[in-house]
């Protein structure tokens, strides 16, 4: 029989933490070794990472697909734009007033969103995305329309690209683990039960549209702070930045690597960042080698890679197990 | 009286399912509701746990009026229910299916930074024991057999500390073994918990056979309620329901 304490919420990962402080180290040498256009697209990984588990919240953990995320990614860019060019602020305040704000406005979004499950909930999110992209696309006084806005500048002593680096990495660091502890918090754990069933969950005394619009608002302002520290990076916003097609990236990251995993989104923005920067310089036709990628995931592993791997190495213990109980 | 139901009437269109049923439920009883297929058993427990609004009626629980309260509130109050169909968590373990129900009764669930995995254990362990499914607490819900998720399906219930249970046919689809262990562990968790337990089920002799109380459902209408042989010896019970053969 199973030990007692060993039984509980699935949280192996740390146990075998090894990996990860293995993989801090890579990051943190990763200036000296790789060369500074490698040193970018690691930046971009590590944004999109972020953007792509603040996605995951609310779609492998809470099990509702929003296709309108890139609003709240989008809308954290462009208040630090905007804060640090026409008003001269704060860089570090605006990072901070980018991220509330995507939250506030995840707020008014989620509010009528969380009602809808399903197809549903994905039509509304993907259409107020689109609202927020026109708001921002048209308002050209404001907002500079499609011109977007560029100089926008971090602090001289974040100018390199080596310090900047850091800085993403570790707003990314201390955000992965913020959501990490709240996936396997107990409200972690209400999000998984609602995405397994919503009814039984409702009946334990769960106010599912409450807890929905929390997860929202969180998944929105790590989805903000995710645009607004990669602004200053790239120097420039444009109004792609919120429009569907960016809101696809997450999901796509997600499934490449697996949804049900913590750290499969992570996979695939790399393995997708990556692969579209090494693949640009022989063709454009990128998409299709990415839509090639996305089939053969999801007929060869469905589930996504990272899961396949759990599976893979939870049936190779178990074997060992049964050896070892053998002999 | 725990839990009372005062002309409470559902109706589906046309359908009137449910047909001024007035009834209170005493604290720490077992009481059964009978009737046919149809009989509006599944719908009255609807109305009592909020899943249906009632079309007119009051509900009261401990003396407060729920009529229009959400089937969560009513959960928070101690009114906790099983459904027909059985409903678990599919991908959850068993242990961390308790430990839900546990996590949404204590109200911690708005807890963001401590692991889950901290909460209840000792309190997870007493339930999984109670209803024999320690030895199957790592299993995932999908893997268990039939009988052994309808007893989980109560183990999460348990885990809400109900005062008042409802069982949608807790032993539908058992063996007559796990029946009878089922409807022993009911009568035991009565006893020591003191949960109110309302039920609903099919097999005569197991309704006979623990409810301390009977209460007949036909066509949406209350028709009997009483102590079993009361409802036994009702001529009108004998006529709709129990064919003559009681």
């Amino acid at each position: 029989m199973m030990q007692r304490s060993e039984v509980g919420v699935n949280n192996s990962a740390v146990k075998r933490g090894w990996w990860l402080i293995l993989l801090i180290i890579a990051f943190l040498i990763a200036p000296f070794v790789i060369s500074k256009f490698y040193l970018t697209i690691l930046c971009e990984a590590l944004v999109m990472s972020l953007f792509a588990i603040s996605f995951n919240l609310l779609f492998g953990y809470m099990g509702q697909l929003s296709f309108g995320q890139a609003a709240f990614y989008g809308l954290g860019g462009y208040v630090v734009a905007m804060l640090v060019t026409k008003l001269q602020f704060n860089f570090w305040l605006s990072l901070a007033a980018g991220t509330g704000m995507a939250g506030l406005v995840g707020l008014i979004v989620g509010y009528f969103c969380v009602r809808l499950r399903g197809i549903y909930f994905s039509i509304l999110t993907l259409a107020f995305g689109q609202l927020i992209f026109v708001i921002i696309f048209k308002w050209h006084k404001f907002t500079g329309g499609d011109d977007g806005i560029q100089g926008v500048f971090p602090p001289e002593y974040l100018r390199s690209i080596e310090a900047y680096y850091y800085l993403i990495f570790f707003v990314c660091a201390i955000s992965a683990f913020i959501l990490w502890r709240i996936v396997n918090s107990p409200f972690g754990q209400t999000l998984k039960a609602m995405r397994e069933n919503p009814e039984r969950t409702e009946f334990l005394g769960i106010h599912i549209a409450r807890y929905q619009l929390i997860a929202f608002v969180i998944a929105a302002a790590f989805a903000g702070l995710a645009g607004a520290v990669w602004v200053p990076f790239y120097r420039s916003v444009a109004p792609s930045y919120l429009t569907w097609i960016k809101s696809g990236e997450p999901v796509m990251a997600a499934i490449l690597g697996g949804p049900s995993t913590f750290f499969g989104p992570v996979l695939g923005m790399f393995i997708m960042t990556f692969v579209h920067s090494y693949i640009l310089g022989f063709t454009h036709f990128w998409p299709v080698i990415m839509g090639t990628i996305i089939l053969i995931i999801i007929f060869v592993l469905p589930g996504g890679i990272l899961e396949f791997a759990k599976v893979k190495i939870t049936e190779r213990r178990e074997k060992a197990n049964i050896a070892k109980g053998q002999t | 009286m725990l839990l009372q139901t005062q002309s409470i009437t559902k109706e589906f269109g046309k359908l009137r399912a449910v047909n001024h049923v007035s009834l209170d439920i005493n604290k720490g009883d077992i009481h059964a509701i009978i009737g046919p297929n149809g009989a509006g058993k599944t719908t009255y427990f609807n109305l009592i746990t909020g899943y249906h609004p009632a079309t007119s009626g009051k509900v009261l629980f401990k003396g407060k009026e729920i009529t229009h309260q959400p089937a969560y509130t009513r959960c928070t109050l101690g009114i906790t229910r099983s459904f027909q169909i059985t409903s678990i968590y599919p991908k959850f373990t068993v242990y961390e299916s308790v430990l839900m129900a546990l996590l949404s009764h204590r109200k911690v669930t708005l807890k963001f930074f401590s692991s889950a995995n901290k909460f209840f254990k000792e309190k997870v362990w007493n339930i999984l024991e109670d209803v024999e499914l320690a030895n199957q607490a790592d299993t995932l819900g999908d893997s268990i057999s039939h009988g052994d998720k309808k007893r989980l399906e109560l183990a999460i219930t348990l885990g809400t500390e109900p005062e008042l249970l409802l069982l949608d046919e807790p032993t539908c689809g058992m063996s007559s073994d796990e029946t009878e262990s089922t409807m022993a562990l009911i009568q035991k968790l009565s006893a020591e918990r003191g949960i109110t337990i309302l039920f609903t089920e099919h097999d005569m002799s197991v309704v006979f056979g623990i409810a301390k109380r009977i209460s007949v459902l036909h066509q949406g209408t209350l028709i009997a309620d009483g102590s079993p042989q009361a409802v036994r010896a009702s001529e009108e019970v004998q006529k709709v329901y129990l064919g003559g053969t009681a």
